[in-house]
């Protein structure tokens, strides 16, 4: 039965903390051998008490450089890790209970292991997860069918796993993970090392199964691409610390200083630093860097100054903004 | 009910996956073979010089064999390519996919895999099993047959949670998929009736590494030669290592989940 969750948050995160304990190890054969009898520990906050909440049926973008606490929120999310500190509540479950009835409404998609079978065909691994998930057959065969045309699986369904792609194999698991219809989707990198095509067709699928089911989407992606064409919101958190939430456009203006401006003339002249810092400049299309603020006072000097065909001021692409984000907080 | 559905849904896999490998069938025959073919010689060459070993005659050393032979094959079964699987998965991460599912981790992990080929050693061991008692013109009654039964699924149950035990120290040291193949070598002393070995030995292998459980007591029943102790013994040792592996598995995944942090 899925619990009437009324207005409340799907996802409701407050102050959560998660805390390892590293053995550090140093390099050496002295050390080594010091380390079998003496280890030196560490406590790394992996998490360090981040708060935010998702409604029902957001798809929203869990953003943050390698190591920043990515999937070990996704892991406590999912009932995986135990939170050293603060409170987690999925459907208003605690997720470390494990409880069969939460389990039984949330599904975990890692871009990078896979839970299908590997010498035997996904339909073989499909028919254990209905037995395992209690799905009853007619509601099997619906969404198998389902996925099946949205994900364009029915010449992979038969094949050894092994013998299938790696976005062949993506798709498969995505369909693995989804037959019995979760409430709550949990995404860590669901197109790593796919090609631009397959990229598409994932984002497109999934988009189409949160309006279709209605399913909370929680994505965390390095390809800036997933996350502008799936989500709204997205939530930014880097060592451990929540950095931004709130809308992707608001981050782009948040922590965009410059504009990129883009003119076509002529050919290229030397004198261009002059309004800005020259990025390139290429059969007389100079891109220029600009200071946000500066935007409009460089582009009437430019037309005023120069013979300009065309001329196009942008925000820098995401991920360079992205990059800004986080450099800024190392510095 | 839904134990036992699940158990063949997995079973089924198995079928599946180990038909792509074919060629095992003939490997998993031609070791089973062999192994049984070194016992067989092992015991004609002892009893050219005596009738009696430790007070087991021939074919009742046979008959052990064909419990040992039978034994080894549910281990092969079922019990070693889950645990098996599972420590490789706690090293690679893939134990996140089965702790996400709505069902008893353990029982997961334990089903999850089976060995098809095994099947052989199992048809071995009954075949080798009724030769024997065929031979010994001893009439197995109704009451033999099931204590036989009883300490065999004791004997299974012990030798389930010593490997279970094994196993979930994966979760503290993460490279110890040899310490199976130890079992298994240690296993090979089940061969023969524990108590030709010398008392620390038997010991051992009673209580410490329980082979004897699994292979001397069935035979034991068979031969009629359980006394009621080993049998209530037998009993009870299966209860507690049910009881505490499953404990040491709970403590396990609660430091898997870094609860205790």
């Amino acid at each position: 039965m899925i619990k009437d969750s009324g207005t409340a948050p799907t996802v409701d995160i407050k102050d959560l903390r998660k805390l390892y304990m590293v053995t550090q190890q140093e390099s050496g054969a002295g050390a080594a051998v010091q380390s079998l009898i003496h280890r030196r520990k560490l406590i790394v906050p992996a998490v360090d008490g981040i708060s935010f909440h998702l409604d029902p049926g957001e798809i929203v973008g869990f953003l943050g450089p390698n190591g920043a606490g990515k999937t070990t929120t996704l892991k406590m999310l999912s009932g995986l890790l135990h939170p050293t500190a603060g409170e987690v509540k999925v459907l208003d479950y605690i997720p470390w209970k494990r409880e069969k009835a939460f389990l039984r409404q949330i599904t975990l998609v890692m871009g990078q292991r896979n839970q299908l079978v590997w010498d035997i065909p996904a339909l073989s691994s499909y028919e254990l997860n209905r037995v395992i998930y209690h799905i009853p057959l007619d509601h099997y065969r619906r969404t198998l069918a389902e996925l099946t045309d949205l994900l364009e699986l029915g010449p992979l369904l038969h094949k050894p796993v092994r013998n299938l792609s790696l976005g062949e194999r993506m798709k498969c698991e995505l369909a693995a993970a989804l037959l019995h219809q979760p409430q709550v989707v949990f995404l860590d990198e669901p197109t790593i090392g796919l090609d631009v095509t397959m990229q598409r067709r994932i984002r497109s699928f999934l988009t189409e199964y949160n309006q279709r089911f209605g399913a909370t989407i929680l994505l965390t992606s390095h390809y800036m691409a997933d996350v502008q064409a799936l989500c709204k919101r997205v939530v930014v958190i880097h060592h451990g610390k929540l950095l931004f939430d709130g809308e992707l456009a608001k981050l782009v203006q948040k922590f965009s200083e410059y504009k990129t401006i883009i003119v076509q003339i002529g050919d290229c002249q030397n004198n261009m630093a002059d309004y800005g810092e020259v990025v390139s400049c290429e059969d007389g299309r100079i891109t220029l860097r600009v200071p946000k603020a500066q935007t409009a006072r460089v582009t009437e000097q430019l037309l005023a100054d120069l013979p300009v065909i065309d001329l196009l001021v942008e925000d820098p692409p995401i991920e360079e903004i992205i990059d800004r984000v986080f450099a800024q907080e190392k510095a | 009910m839904n134990y036992l559905r699940l158990t063949m849904a997995f079973f089924w896999v198995g079928v599946i996956s180990e038909v792509a490998y074919r060629i095992n069938f003939f490997f998993q025959l031609f070791q089973s073979l062999i192994s049984l073919g070194v016992a067989i010689a092992g015991i004609s060459v002892i009893f050219s010089y005596t009738d009696s070993l430790g007070g087991w005659n021939a074919q009742e050393i046979l008959a052990l064999v064909g419990v040992y032979l039978l034994v080894g094959g549910i281990i092969g079964l079922i019990i070693r390519p889950g645990m098996e699987q599972f420590i490789a998965s706690v090293r690679d991460g893939n134990l996140d996919f089965t702790l996400t599912k709505p069902e008893d981790a353990q029982l997961l992990v334990s089903i999850q895999r089976t060995n098809l080929w095994s099947l052989i050693d199992i048809a071995l061991g009954m075949g080798v099993l009724i030769t024997a008692l065929v031979r010994l013109g001893e009439k197995v009654g109704a009451g033999q047959a099931g204590e036989f039964v009883l300490v065999l699924v004791a004997g299974g149950s012990i030798i389930y949670s010593f490997f279970l035990i094994l196993a979930t120290l994966s979760f503290w040291f993460v490279r110890i998929e040899n310490i199976l193949t130890v079992f298994q070598s240690l296993y090979e002393a089940g061969r023969w009736p524990v108590s030709l070995y010398p008392g620390w030995l038997r010991y051992g292998l009673t209580f410490v590494i329980p082979v004897a459980f699994a292979t001397t007591v069935p035979a034991e029943a068979l031969t009629g030669r359980l006394n009621w102790q080993t049998l209530v013994a037998a009993s009870i040792v299966a209860l507690v290592l049910l009881v505490v592996s499953r404990l040491f598995w709970r403590i396990g995944l609660r430091r898997y989940a870094g609860a205790s942090a």
